[in-house]
């Protein structure tokens, strides 16, 4: 849960005072205005002021804060079981404060689990493993190919000086989900977008194309867990906009703390901290970020961060109830760690998982997926892909795809389906097929009591 | 030139809940083309006496205020692009009442 | 050239209607961005209500339904409409008008004159029911106790009871209320921010209040707000628009403001939201409380006292706090209610009337 108000530091508005008393803006924001200023939570040290005119300002002090923004972060990882000693855990790194701080207490967390080992007697537990995954948009955004190599320079510095122990680092570029010939590769990627008549729309199809990426990445190099450095404020500003584009059904797949619906199990362990927090702890320590001027969002993208931002600045406390509302949505059975039944993970991790799959009510429908975002579909949804025989790629594209892409990323009229549909990676393609065999299963299931001989086709 | 404004909706409150103004505009440039646009700001200026962000916002006018250009829907002859003629009448009507 | 040829050229461009491709189109449809006429507008509009009335089983030949008539544009087109449709396509209802007055001068007063304006105009008898008969008080008189905080609750809770009231003393067997998908989509965004997962589930529905006294449905669901204006325009519809002189920021809400600039963007996306919203898959054990009745006034209630009671005893009994805000539980609730008594500018239009 993103927020729950008794230990919430994490910013919320209605702060009170240990006497009960409601705490002034003013108290916050002058460091105290109390005689004397100590940190609300531990009672010796200074506060911290970090003047930004953000809540909860100089109350605590920088140990505090920090523990406390740790603190959420190792809570994410322990309950949900998202990184255990035997994974090896690939982060996301796109050079923002939200990444980086993912990055550096993944670091903390690994050089603890060694100091562990090597104090430890028997050596049982083994360390997990780490590494660092960049994706190069440059060949989409050929105007910022300089500001990009800059940006490559620095993430490898950033990353090697977060040893020991050492970390892969892996720079791909986004088009190598087509292929391995970078030209070909670059001049496909190029043709899609361009064939995206919606701007919100192309911003979201390189947004998928981009995990497709990271997902490549993970499981070519042997990860089996994908950390996302994605905060609360981010998840706030999906929630509004999936709603705005027609996609609550599949919303509350996208919000959790973890999400196996892909190859490698993407992982969300700063989902309970909002942006303050991490800008300030970035401040705190000292954490350099890049902000590339690709992240930039156009259209209904942009609308709605403008507007969070807007709801913020009246209620700061507005991001974490957003996020605790969808998060009472239902979930689908891949928001939680598979369990397993691999000896090389420990049993006390295999207990805990079965623990708390147990809240999942086991309900292991079979979703289908739409091709391009990998959105659960709503079965009343579909547009009969069962009434489709031998019919063009493009058609069966646009059966198998929900409401949302079909409208802000499908091209409009057949032709340029066709070409789109030529240009999209095989992986995209091969979920287009893989649907309509499942969906022809589906079907075959439902009135196999009224088929007369047991291979008889479906119609 | 000679123009008939209509506001509507709770817009006329801006306006000394007047509804209707017959409007007299001369144009400053030498060019005989007055687009909305050009309209919108005059009205800002010279109609709207509070609250002008009820009626605009930047360029344009607010989103949920329509626009009738003799009658017919300004989406359709270019928004603020749309070119005016002597004796054209507009209607501002504003969709953001309860019904 | 004509002038009237040219204004012509200039208004519709040289195209013509999408629908009848003969007449010059008046109007770009926010849902589908095509460009009709005047006489096709009225059809598509008129059909695709019917399509809704139909598809979705609202009415059952010779019921009585009262239509929530306020006097703005919503209301008065539904009123309109509805009795059109019932005449055209034989839907067998017994049609009435049923109008609240709360009691606040200058602003009630006057719509009220339109309604009945629209009895005569449509020839639907009207009802008139009213908060000082009802409750004791008037709005004026409950803003001169309470002052400007929080009166929209008390107006809400009343407002609602009072429909139903109206609707028991009529005896009719449903409501419908002029709420447009504007408004819905509105009320999803709100219910978002401010984390009523409860109402959440419900407001998207067609039709609510089936295990109520009185069940109420809203056939302009998927209807835009901007199409209802232009029906009343060119129809030349008489309708009452200005806003409650008691709320703060009613004009103004940040979440209207914000479908709007959506709307510009991409027209569908208020469609889309309302979708959202149907398809949040949410536990259906967050939806209905129990449902009991009120010990004093026997309305439907999930508590001993209904909502409306808990708040006159603390109007008559100079308590003005009391029942205001929701009862010491989580800190989340209390939370949200500070939020949102303090943050007017998340209020929409029509206070209250987002409270189905």
């Amino acid at each position: 849960m993103a927020c729950n108000s008794s230990g919430c530091e994490s910013g919320c508005y209605d702060r009170e005072k240990d006497d009960g008393s409601k705490i002034s803006v003013e108290d916050a924001v002058a460091g105290g205005g109390n005689q004397e200023s100590v940190c609300v939570k531990c009672k010796c040290n200074e506060p911290m002021t970090f003047g930004d005119g953000g809540s909860d300002d100089g109350r605590f002090c920088a140990e505090c804060f920090r523990n406390n923004v740790f603190g959420k972060f190792r809570l994410a990882v322990t309950s949900h079981a998202m990184i255990t000693p035997s994974d090896n855990v690939l982060v996301a790194f796109s050079g923002g404060s939200s990444s980086r701080v993912a990055l550096q207490f993944v670091h903390e967390l690994q050089i603890k689990a060694l100091k562990n080992y090597e104090a430890s007697r028997d050596r049982s537990l083994p360390v997990f493993g780490v590494g660092v995954a960049f994706v190069d948009e440059t060949a989409a955004f050929p105007a910022l190919s300089t500001e990009m190599v800059d940006a490559i320079e620095w993430v490898r510095s950033t990353v090697s000086s977060l040893s020991p122990p050492a970390k892969d680092l892996h720079v791909v570029p986004v088009e190598s989900v087509f292929g391995s010939d970078s030209l070909d590769a670059r001049d496909r990627l190029v043709k899609l977008l361009d064939s995206v008549p919606d701007d919100t729309g192309k911003e979201d199809l390189l947004l998928h194309l981009k995990m497709l990426t990271l997902q490549k990445i993970a499981s070519e190099n042997g990860y089996n867990r994908l950390v996302v450095g994605s905060c609360t404020s981010r998840i706030a500003s999906h929630v509004l906009s999936a709603t705005v584009k027609g996609r609550g059904y599949s919303l509350s797949a996208d919000i959790q703390h973890v999400d196996a619906r892909w190859k490698v199990p993407i992982v969300l362990p700063l989902r309970d901290c909002v942006r303050l927090e991490i800008t300030r702890l970035c401040l705190l320590d000292g954490l350099k970020t890049v902000e590339l001027a690709c992240r930039s969002q156009c259209g209904i993208n942009d609308l709605v961060s403008s507007f969070v931002a807007l709801l913020q600045e009246e209620n700061p406390s507005r991001e974490c109830t957003i996020v605790r509302t969808a998060a009472k949505l239902t979930p689908f059975y891949f928001n939680k760690i598979p369990e397993t039944d691999d000896s090389n993970v420990p049993m006390a991790t295999q207990r805990r998982l079965k623990r708390f799959n147990i809240k999942y009510d086991g309900s292991m429908t079979t979703e289908a997926f739409c091709p391009i975002c990998n959105g659960p579909l709503n079965r009343s949804d579909s547009s009969g892909l069962d009434t489709f025989e031998e019919c063009l790629e493009s058609d069966v594209l646009y059966a198998a795809c929900c409401s949302s892409c079909r409208f802000q990323i499908l091209p409009e009229d057949g032709s340029s389906l066709e070409q789109f549909s030529s240009y999209l990676p095989d992986h995209m393609i091969s979920q287009v097929k893989h649907q309509k065999v499942n969906s022809q299963a589906y079907l075959r299931e439902k009135i196999k009591d009224c088929l007369l001989l047991d291979d008889e086709e479906v119609v | 030139m000679q123009f008939t404004l209509e506001f509507g909706g709770g817009l006329e409150l801006l306006c000394d809940s007047v509804k209707i103004h017959k409007v007299n505009i001369n144009l400053l440039n030498d060019s005989d083309i007055l687009t909305m646009k050009d309209l919108l700001s005059w009205v800002r200026t010279n109609l709207i006496k509070e609250r002008p962000e009820m009626f605009m916002k930047g360029d344009t006018v607010r989103p949920g205020v329509l626009v009738l250009v003799n009658d017919c829907d300004w989406e359709l002859s270019g928004q603020l692009d749309t070119t005016l003629e002597d004796k054209d009448v507009i209607v501002f009507i504003s969709t953001l009442h309860g019904g | 050239m004509e002038a009237g040829e040219a204004k012509s050229k200039k208004a519709g461009g040289s195209r013509l209607c999408c629908i009848c491709n003969q007449r010059r189109p008046v109007l770009k449809r926010p849902k589908t961005l095509q460009q009709i006429c005047r006489e096709c507008f009225y059809e598509v509009f008129e059909e695709e209500i019917h399509q809704v009335i139909v598809g979705n089983r609202l009415f059952k030949s010779g019921e009585r339904v009262a239509i929530g008539a306020s006097g703005g544009k919503d209301s008065t087109v539904l009123a309109y409409v509805l009795s059109e449709l019932n005449r055209r396509h034989n839907y067998g209802l017994d049609l009435f008008l049923l109008s609240i007055d709360e009691g606040i001068t200058g602003y009630r007063d006057d719509s009220l004159e339109t309604v009945k304006r629209n009895e005569v105009q449509y020839g639907l008898p009207l009802q008139i029911v009213s908060y000082k008969d009802l409750y004791g008080w008037t709005m004026d008189e409950i803003v001169k106790m309470i002052g400007l905080k929080n009166n929209c609750t008390f107006c809400g809770v009343f407002r609602r009871q009072a429909l139903d009231r109206g609707a028991a003393l009529l005896k009719v067997d449903k409501l419908v209320t002029g709420h447009n998908a504007d408004d819905i989509a509105e009320t999803v965004l709100l219910n978002i921010l401010r984390g009523d997962i409860a109402r959440l589930s419900r407001c998207t529905s067609i039709t609510t209040g089936e295990d109520g006294p009185i069940p109420r449905c809203k056939p302009f669901k998927y209807t835009y707000e901007k199409e209802i204006v232009m029906y009343a325009y060119f129809k030349k519809l008489d309708y009452f628009s200005t806003e409650c002189i008691y709320s703060p920021n009613a004009y103004r809400g940040f979440a209207r403001e914000f479908i709007k600039d959506l709307e510009r963007l991409r027209p569908r996306a208020i469609l889309d939201i309302i979708k959202s919203g149907e398809d949040f898959r949410i536990a259906t054990t967050t939806k209905m409380p129990e449902q009991g009745t009120c010990e004093r006034c026997g309305y439907i209630s999930s508590q001993k006292w209904c909502k409306a009671c808990v708040l006159l005893e603390g109007l008559n009994r100079g308590l003005p706090k009391m029942g205001i805000g929701r009862p010491r539980g989580s800190g989340n609730d209390q939370k949200d209610t500070k939020a949102r008594s303090t943050a007017k500018s998340i209020e929409s239009k029509q206070c209250g009337s987002l409270e189905f």
